[in-house]
């Protein structure tokens, strides 16, 4: 159960990953769709559109971690207390923390993304996707190493 | 229904205060409640294992603060929250920045609060 659940939280990570990865490079670097180059194409999306599926995923993710938080706390961490793997229970302590900041900028960032609020701070929406781009690759990352040291069902 | 004026108070005064509170209450292991996974026990408040078990005994009931502390963040953010949409715009001239700012900076004082696990 776990397991699948586990599998269910990567999915919907990867695809968080994707569209905040699309749309934070199409705010700091919007370019022309019909450019040559895979990485212009890949910056050229309509990034207003990922927002909605930004948040959507983001709880979704959010949501599947703290389930599975639970058996990570009695099964996973006296494993890697046990070997001493202190440095990945630091990265993974960071990303819930990163995770928790990120649910409180989600309001703001809707806000920011909104078609009928334009005038809301350029700035601010760069800043906030840049943020949550930043989570979502930390988190990925810390919980793929975690994933990688325990493994499934060992 | 809120005025967009409102709204953007609102939503920036809630990132911020979001941010502030959970350092906070992370530096200061405040939690509104406590989980104890392996036996399925709520309990208000902060509850350390090794303050009602013996310490060696401990990794028998892990306790888990970071929901306790999500929680005490979002209800005082909320308040705060509502509290900046009543007040008028003018008082609230750097929100464009705190927005972003604050919880920038509150991830790098998370990260100063982890260091303690780099140092064993």
């Amino acid at each position: 159960m776990m397991t699948a659940l586990l599998i269910l939280h990567g999915f919907v990570a990867v695809a968080l990953m994707g569209a905040i990865t699309h749309q934070a490079l199409a705010v700091c670097a919007s370019s022309d769709a019909r450019a040559p180059s895979f990485f212009r194409r890949f910056r050229a999306v309509p990034a207003a559109a990922f927002a909605n599926a930004v948040i959507a995923l983001y709880l979704l993710s959010a949501l599947l971690g703290a389930i599975a938080y639970l058996s990570f706390k009695t099964d996973i961490q006296p494993f890697l207390e046990r070997n001493r793997h202190w440095h990945a229970l630091g990265f993974f302590d960071l990303k819930e923390d990163f995770i928790a900041i990120g649910l409180g900028i989600l309001p703001a960032y809707w806000l920011c993304w909104r078609q009928s609020l334009p005038d809301h701070g350029g700035q601010a929406r760069v800043a906030l996707t840049v943020i949550l781009a930043f989570i979502v690759w930390w988190s990925f990352l810390a919980g793929h190493v975690i994933n990688n040291i325990r493994g499934f069902e060992s | 229904m809120m005025s967009a004026p409102a709204l953007r108070r609102f939503t920036f005064a809630y990132a911020t205060a979001f941010a502030v509170i959970f350092v906070v209450v992370r530096a200061y292991g405040l939690a509104l409640f406590t989980v104890y996974p392996a036996q399925g026990v709520v309990l208000m408040g902060t509850h350390r294992s090794r303050d009602v078990v013996a310490p060696a005994m401990g990794f028998l009931a892990p306790e888990m603060f970071f929901y306790g502390w999500v929680a005490y963040a979002a209800i005082g953010a909320l308040v705060v929250a509502m509290v900046a949409a009543l007040l008028p715009d003018r008082w609230f001239p750097l929100w464009r920045w705190c927005v972003w700012a604050v919880p920038a900076t509150a991830m790098i004082a998370c990260v100063y609060l982890t260091l303690p696990w780099f140092r064993l």
